[in-house]
């Protein structure tokens, strides 16, 4: 068997998951709730095989390219949701988590590249803890992301006294920003310790504390824009648009940063 | 076996008539014992809310409808005649239907009302208590609770609030979730005002102080909900820590201006401030709702909410009818095929017994055979006895519910069983 193979077998259960999840935006129905959930595991199991094939076969973990690193931040991106809706049952966040899933392991099956075996110089501890910890964090910024853009919704449309089509599944306000900043302060702290990694990582291997790749850049952007919207639920001025333009423009340079990452 | 519902309602009766038929709760055992010592019921229940009063009975055939009735208008008092222009008798599957709807909200004055479900459950567990149930309404009543928990978790019929005080509710659950431990602050004594604050406070809110004009009028309400009276002019700071406000007083001007919740809002940090002006005229300046953090909705708004929840109701109405429809035909199907278990199983042991002694006599007079020649003659006899039960068991099962007693009395008759 191809071990792309369970590659695609994921693809499909997340592209089933995610037509089945939203379709539950026009028929409510638990069933079918319960059906895309049951498809996006389907296919996140499928994604585990995956990501042990490539280990298994490259003796490092599936980060040395952009479909490896897609790929992984996909994958804990869903474990991230899966464990805040067994935690909290918030249903809405998957509208945006499992589209974004999706995207991402479209991109590692488009993009193709070798399974890349890691330069024996990048075989180090702290370089893996690097990308673990940034992989994590960007895991958990882009579901507080996700609750953030609910708690908009649910904002725009408590202060219009117009309901949209989210209206019935968005929980309380509360309970988006709640959650929205939890994530986003546990995302962080750990985004931050995984970018300290990787600084001192790259000093003590190249004597240079960065340098300016796309990556790096759109890292470094998101990390800055995290940051404020942070302060902004910290210091309680968290509402309104300006809030999502900066949640907006933190999503898209995460995703640069993302897809910055062609080799190691 | 038929099943009967006999009964009234809030569109087939006035109230006078509702409320001479109605029964308590602490009378309940005692009419079941009643009813159920009718000639001819083998289960009874009774369904007695402020909107109907319904006896469901599974009895052993239709007559003991008039003995219903009889018993229905000496309960009330009235004259048979002049009641009966109000009741209605459902048989079978309309009666399936019937409480599979009621229970569900859809037969309801307000369409989706929750309590109905609770009722109806009360109900049950009465008469379950009473003994007065048989298998059938007991199967019936677990069904209709069954199908009133999927309606209302598949359509949300009951979610949304169809009054003012209960929109009020219902916005204040969508800012903040859960209302427990949260405060309010109530300006004014007006009815409308009271009555959203007695629905807010039964969801735990943590405390209420109320301010009036009048001190005195504040202290009388403020102890209804175990609150606290706090004088008019010093509401500001009360606007930092509560996190709702129901202005609702006669003062013909605004009472609350956008600063002064600007610097609630700054004191309160990322709290948010729900707003619920119900006074005519208008006690918070509209200006307020433009300000980050604060949710304003004025009597006409919370007006809409409730109207276009109605509407939306009779939308998820016509999704939970067609549930309903698909979950009678179900359980009637369960039903049939339940009823006819006993009459199947003793067809089967009637027709094995036949076939073990026309057996037995036949190998007697066969004298020694083999043991596969016996087994191929067992295998032969058993063949022709489950291809000769094969059409009649299939006719049982799928039978009609007006045909099924009848094909059910025939078949004993033929077979020869009890």
């Amino acid at each position: 068997m191809s071990p792309n193979a369970t590659l695609y077998l994921a693809l499909a259960f997340y592209a089933a998951g995610t037509i089945v999840a939203l379709a539950t935006l026009f028929a409510r129905g638990r069933h079918a709730q319960h059906a895309g959930l049951a498809l996006m595991i389907g296919g996140w199991v499928s994604h585990t095989i995956w990501i042990g094939t490539i280990c298994a076969r490259t003796g490092h973990p599936p980060l040395t390219n952009l479909p490896e690193a897609a790929s992984f931040v996909a994958w804990t991106v869903f474990l991230a949701e899966l464990v805040l809706f067994i935690r909290y049952r918030v249903h809405a966040a998957s509208f945006f988590v499992y589209p974004l899933v999706l995207m991402l392991l479209t991109i590692s099956a488009v993009v193709r590249e070798p399974f890349a075996q890691m330069d024996p110089s990048l075989r180090s501890g702290l370089f893996t803890t690097h990308v673990l910890l940034s992989t994590v964090g960007v895991a958990a910024l882009l579901v507080g992301l996700a609750f953030s853009t609910l708690a908009f919704v649910q904002d725009r449309a408590l202060k219009s006294k117009h309901r949209g089509a989210l209206w019935e599944w968005i929980p309380s306000l509360n309970v988006c920003r709640t959650l929205s900043y939890r994530t986003l302060a546990v995302g962080f702290s750990i985004y931050t310790l995984g970018i300290l990694a990787g600084i001192l990582w790259s000093y003590r291997t190249t004597s240079e504390l960065i340098d300016l790749r796309v990556k790096q850049i759109g890292g470094v952007v998101a990390w800055i824009l995290f940051a404020i919207l942070l302060q902004s639920y910290i210091s309680g001025v968290y509402r309104g648009p300006r809030t999502a333009v900066i949640s907006a423009c933190a999503f898209v340079a995460t995703v640069i940063a993302i897809l910055g990452i062609h080799r190691v | 076996m038929a099943l009967i519902l006999v009964g009234l309602n809030h569109r087939t009766a006035p109230i006078d008539v509702r409320e001479r038929l109605s029964i308590a709760d602490a009378q309940l055992p005692v009419m079941l014992t009643e009813l159920k010592a009718i000639g001819g019921i083998d289960g009874a229940s009774l369904l007695s809310t402020c909107n109907r009063v319904e006896a469901i009975v599974s009895a052993s055939n239709e007559d003991v409808i008039d003995s219903i009735v009889k018993w229905l208008s000496e309960r009330s008092g009235a004259h048979r005649t002049s009641l009966e222009k109000h009741l209605y008798v459902l048989r079978y599957e309309d009666v399936i239907k019937h409480l599979f709807r009621v229970a569900s909200g859809l037969d309801s004055m307000v369409v989706g009302e929750p309590q109905i479900g609770g009722q109806v459950r009360a109900a049950f567990l009465i008469a379950q208590r009473c003994g007065s149930l048989d298998s059938l309404l007991e199967r019936l009543f677990e069904g209709t609770m069954r199908v009133a928990k999927r309606v209302r978790t598949d359509t949300g019929i009951g979610e949304h609030a169809v009054s003012v005080p209960y929109a009020a509710v219902e916005l204040a659950r969508k800012i903040f979730g859960d209302l427990r431990g949260l405060q309010a602050l109530l300006l004014g004594a007006g009815e409308i005002g009271e009555l959203t604050a007695e629905h807010l406070n039964g969801f735990g809110l943590r405390q209420i102080f109320v301010a009036n004009r009048s001190h005195e009028s504040a202290q009388q309400l403020a102890s209804r909900f175990n609150g606290q009276a706090i004088y008019f002019e010093g509401i500001d700071p009360y606007l930092a820590t509560c996190d709702i406000v129901i202005a609702s007083t006669a003062a013909p001007h605004y009472l609350i201006e956008p600063p002064q919740i600007e610097r609630a809002l700054a004191a309160r940090r990322m709290r948010t401030l729900f707003l619920i002006d119900l006074s005519v005229p208008r006690n918070i300046n509209p200006d307020v709702a433009k300000i980050d953090g604060a949710y304003l909705y004025n009597i006409d708004d919370l007006q809409q909410v409730a109207d276009s929840n109605r509407e939306l109701r009779r939308e998820k109405a016509e999704k939970a009818e067609t549930i309903v429809a698909r979950e009678v035909e179900n359980f009637r199907h369960r039903l049939v095929a339940q009823d006819a278990v006993p009459t199947i199983l003793e067809l089967q042991q009637r027709l094995e017994s036949i076939r073990t002694a026309e057996l037995e006599k036949t190998l007697r007079k066969l004298g020694p055979i083999t043991a596969e020649q016996r087994e191929s003659i067992e295998m032969l006899t058993t063949q022709m006895v489950n291809k000769i039960l094969h059409y009649p068991i299939l006719r049982l099962k799928d039978s009609e519910p007006h045909e099924r007693e009848s094909l059910r009395e025939t078949i004993r008759k033929i077979f020869g069983l009890r």
